[in-house]
């Protein structure tokens, strides 16, 4: 098991190269979601397969998720964006790379590549969104429900998760209640910093955006075509918020032709805003 | 492994590939105590030893450095979704493990 101690937080990475020791054609990053989520939900679905596909796979586990550290406090969305920059420099990846998020991943790739945008060729989001002021008030509402059931009556809660979601459910259940019970992620993640229609704007990369056609955020598949400049959003149909483990072929298939379509931005094909903030393409 | 005796090695092999996964399992669990013995064939990785996804990751990591490449933990989970590969049995990953040890001729596996 690989460790990467960032200076800040020590992080548990998984990297698969291409079979044979081709060279990679390009570099994925893959972020994974909240509370119950870690990279094993890459690893055992999307991640095998590309990288049998010629790409260098990049997996970490978010800071109090899977195996790595859960420190007391610092799970805002800087935080997770400053985990994301060390992994990268931890691992020596070089140019450009794409990122792909499922859930919260997603909305830590949005605040990485706004952050970043030098380190970012695209992004592949997967029932996902950006940190705005509507997400924020969501994400507290949920993380405190969480936080009071998993503190209320921990067995009964556990019990009714084994009961409806199997045994393995439940057990990510209970890791995922000594992270809100045992940290500030409740308060930290709403805290953002969030942002608004202008802010996304200015996100020059090409987003493929990914939705359940039955999911709460499905909705924001014309959202997001509207307001970012290079945006392609697509609902899978019949599924709800589950799209990467329930559809892993689609969404592998569908992160294969993104990366095949999508190299690092050349010279030429650098948008106006890196030029200057006064040149805007809107 | 430089001889390979068929008919009688079968056995032997496969209490020996299940002594070796039951030692990784003891180090995924750590502090969870795996009781001597406890592990057998028919031992479930979600609902017996209780592992979470996460701890197959470490499980396939430990794999890959014992049995190198011959070995290849995402091969045999790959027609598999997340659910599925939580209620695998041990002797279906030993099966598996001894199937690429032999498709390997066991050369650079030790």
């Amino acid at each position: 098991m690989t460790v990467l101690d960032t200076g800040r937080v020590r992080l548990h990475v998984q990297r698969l190269a291409p079979p044979d020791g081709r060279p990679a054609r390009a570099t994925v990053v893959l972020v994974h979601g909240l509370l119950t989520d870690s990279l094993a939900s890459y690893y055992f679905t999307i991640a095998p397969a590309l990288a049998a596909a010629g790409l260098d796979v990049v997996m970490y586990d978010q800071r109090g998720h899977g195996r790595s550290e859960r420190p007391a406090r610092g799970y805002g969305l800087d935080d997770a964006a400053g985990d994301l920059d060390a992994v990268l420099d931890g691992l020596g990846v070089p140019g450009p790379v794409h990122l792909v998020g499922n859930s919260y991943g997603g909305t830590v790739a949005f605040a990485y590549a706004l952050r970043r945008p030098e380190r970012v060729a695209s992004l592949v989001v997967v029932e996902s969104e950006p940190a705005t002021p509507a997400w924020a008030v969501k994400l507290a509402g949920l993380l405190e429900r969480v936080r009071h059931e998993m503190t209320a009556d921990e067995g009964a809660a556990l019990a009714w998760i084994a009961a409806h979601h199997g045994g393995h459910t439940a057990r990510l259940a209970k890791a995922a209640g000594r992270l809100v019970r045992d940290t500030s992620i409740a308060t930290d993640i709403p805290a953002g910093p969030v942002l608004d229609d202008a802010a996304i704007r200015t996100l020059r990369r090409p987003v493929l955006a990914l939705y359940g056609a039955d999911s709460d955020l499905a909705e924001q598949a014309p959202r997001m075509r509207a307001l970012l400049p290079h945006c392609t959003a697509e609902l899978v149909p019949g599924l709800r918020h589950s799209v990467l483990v329930e559809a892993p072929a689609r969404v592998r298939d569908a992160v294969l032709d993104w990366v095949g379509r999508h190299g690092p931005p050349e010279a030429a094909e650098r948008l106006p805003a890196e030029v200057g903030p006064g040149v805007r393409a809107r | 492994m430089t001889t390979s005796r068929p008919g009688t090695s079968g056995e032997a092999d496969e209490a020996e590939i299940l002594a070796e996964l039951t030692a990784m399992i003891r180090q995924v669990l750590e502090g969870y105590e795996v009781e001597e013995g406890e592990v057998t064939m028919r031992t479930r990785f979600g609902a017996d030893l209780e592992l979470e996804s996460i701890d197959l990751v470490t499980l396939a990591g430990l794999l890959q450095e014992r049995y190198g490449g011959a070995v290849n933990f995402a091969e045999f989970v790959a027609d598999l979704d997340l659910e599925e590969i939580i209620e695998l049995d041990v002797g279906r990953l030993v099966g598996h493990i001894r199937r690429c040890l032999k498709a390997s001729d066991g050369v650079g596996t030790r």
